[in-house]
């Protein structure tokens, strides 16, 4: 009888011992605390972006009431997610997905693939495992990778550089390429490197405090493996507004190589690895949660700018000609002549 | 203090091994149980996921050579599957896991017929939670190696004519080590190489494992149908990260009881007297 005495104390341990995670139900009100709440400890781009989280909750938690409905509680869920300003950051429900759209609705398209399809490429070029390529007409090799998310492998890469290994420099149109797997951008970069390069580091929220982060860990890209194909000649990376999260790193990476450069616009950033949650009522929820900077330690998440002097738009006026004006800029930086 | 558990329990898997070639009672077992699981993970989600779990076990006991009579050896193992849905029943989660452990019990009576074993125990699990609508953080790998205690309390009696083994059995780590991810760091950046903080000493604190069985072991000749109820329960926080796993489930087995025998040398009229139940 005298173990039981120990019972309490036996129980207290457990109690302790189990560690406490809020609960929220699925009401309107704490759908939009928990809804704060994730991105309050999670997010990674507060300070950066100037965000007063407090304060966007002083605004918006006023319009949310229990007898609202569904819509109308996502609608203001959503519109507070737009404050972070993130193209990585979005609400799911059932019935919708909210995206920040102005990180590239503001800016000009760019990039239209009809345009080089009729006027550069004739409908004459090979495709394979997500990437177009073919010969310009002033020699110049032409590769267009419009997803990340495409599988691209090292025999794909083989035959590509093989074929237009003739070629006297490289154009890799990654313009509207929104982004995918971080693999595939390690795949392509390394066939232009011939030694270990820092590509970027990583870092990743420590605790839910706005500024606990964890030291940048730096990430280095081997090149391609013996017996792979390489490419030393010069290599123009176009790119737009819409190069975006693994498009927009890739971006960054190429342009911190020699005889590399880098034309067109801005991309659209996109350089905070995103997580998922979610809320009681079912609705999912994504942000950025792991910031990437570049080679020189620089944050991504705002873009990339062309290498200097190389800023170049498409020309509405000359694309109604049949011209894509950053194509043109692009061989013409290669040697080669825009307008045969 | 750690150190001085695991040379014992080292020399005496030791000389468990000189004495393989001697016969020795062993109860082994496999059993299935199936229940409630549920799971909380924030590194997955803040939600609480609820479902079925199931966990094929394997137990054997043994009486140890230098002291059969008060010292047996148990080795267990298992294999879990969870599946679980969120409150909204809109996503699923599962989780597979593989646990294995070896303790040495030291057996005692207690008043009324009662039979009390206690003893060390050291226990490897690894397994994954996998969160089927998450995007970069879609798993939690739950890997841990831990020491602690194992108890029972065991008393027999007869049912009508039959004999029936009435056991609870408790099981606490006390100390050992544990994996877990830093707060929002990504799988991808552990696979680039970042392997830091991501190993730590188990202590009450931050990693609270307590396992209960009560089981009747229905005898008929040397086997037995064993049916039982177990309760599990894993509650972890480190790095921000709390997760806890816990469940409820009715456990169905068969039991056998046998000795192990040197070839050529019948077992000893001794041995066979010792009815070492796990």
């Amino acid at each position: 009888m005298r173990l039981l005495r120990f019972l309490p104390l036996l129980f207290a341990v457990v109690l302790a011992s189990c560690h406490e995670v809020k609960e929220y139900d699925a009401t309107p009100r704490q759908t939009f605390e928990q809804l704060w709440t994730i991105l309050d400890e999670h997010y990674c781009f507060f300070r950066e972006k100037g965000v007063d989280w407090e304060e966007v909750h002083s605004r918006y938690a006023p319009m949310v009431a229990d007898r609202m409905t569904s819509r109308e509680l996502f609608d203001v869920m959503a519109r507070m997610l737009d404050e972070l300003r993130d193209g990585h950051t979005n609400l799911s429900a059932s019935f919708c997905t909210s995206y920040y759209r102005r990180w590239w609705a503001d800016y000009p398209e760019n990039f239209d693939w009809r345009l080089v399809q009729e006027n550069y490429l004739n409908f004459n070029y090979i495709s394979s495992a997500g990437i177009d390529y073919a010969v310009l007409t002033s020699n110049i090799g032409y590769i267009r990778y419009s997803s990340f998310s495409s599988p691209v492998g090292e025999g794909n890469l083989d035959a590509a550089l093989s074929y237009l290994a003739p070629c006297d420099g490289l154009i890799i149109d990654v313009r509207s390429n929104s982004g995918g797997s971080m693999t595939y951008v390690e795949t392509i970069a390394r066939r232009f490197i011939t030694d270990r390069t820092l590509a970027y580091s990583i870092c990743h929220k420590t605790g839910p405090e706005h500024d606990a982060f964890s030291d940048p860990y730096p990430v280095y890209f081997n090149p391609a493996p013996e017996g792979r194909v390489m490419w030393d000649k010069p290599v123009v990376v176009l790119c737009n507004r819409g190069t975006f999260s693994a498009g927009n790193i890739f971006v960054s990476v190429m342009k911190s190589l020699p005889g590399v450069t880098v034309a067109g616009a801005t991309t659209g950033g996109g350089s905070g690895m995103p997580f998922n949650s979610e809320l009681t009522c079912g609705w999912g929820v994504r942000f950025s949660a792991s910031p990437l900077y570049d080679a020189d330690g620089r944050l991504t998440e705002f873009g990339v700018e062309p290498t200097e002097g190389c800023a170049v738009d498409l020309d509405p006026e000359a694309a109604l000609a049949g011209r894509d004006t950053m194509i043109d800029f692009a061989v013409g930086l290669l040697g080669g002549n825009p307008q045969p | 203090m750690l150190r001085k558990l695991l040379i014992t329990l080292c020399l005496s898997a030791a000389l468990c091994c000189v004495a393989a070639g001697v016969e020795r009672p062993v109860n082994s077992s496999w059993g299935l149980a199936l229940g409630s699981a549920h799971t909380i993970d924030t590194y997955l989600t803040p939600l609480r996921y609820s479902g079925w779990g199931a966990e094929l076990t394997y137990r054997r006991a043994q009486a140890m050579k230098f002291n059969p009579e008060r010292w047996s050896q148990n080795v267990d193992f298992g294999l879990a599957f969870d599946s679980m849905e969120n409150p909204a029943r809109n996503a699923s989660m599962y989780y597979a896991g593989f646990d294995a452990s070896y303790a040495m019990l030291w057996r005692t009576s207690l008043p009324w017929g009662v039979t009390a074993g206690i003893g060390p125990h050291l226990r490897g699990d690894i397994g994954v939670i996998y969160l089927a609508r998450n995007g970069n953080n879609p798993a939690s790998v739950k890997a841990s190696v831990t020491a602690g205690a194992r108890g029972y309390l065991q008393r027999r009696f007869t049912l009508g004519r039959m004999p029936v083994t009435l056991r609870w059995q408790s099981e606490l780590p006390v100390t050992g080590a544990f994996f877990s991810p830093q707060y929002d760091e990504l799988y991808y950046e552990i696979y680039l190489g970042n392997h830091s903080g991501l190993a730590h000493a188990a202590w009450w604190g931050n990693f609270f494992r307590w396992d209960n069985q009560v089981t009747a072991d229905l005898h008929f000749s040397p086997n037995a149908l064993r049916v039982g109820f177990c309760q599990t329960l894993l509650s972890t926080k480190v790095n921000n990260i709390t997760s806890r796993q816990w469940g409820f489930a009715f456990i169905l087995g068969v039991t056998n009881d046998w000795l192990t025998v040197t070839p050529g040398r019948a077992p000893s009229a001794e041995n066979r007297k010792i009815i070492f139940a796990y």
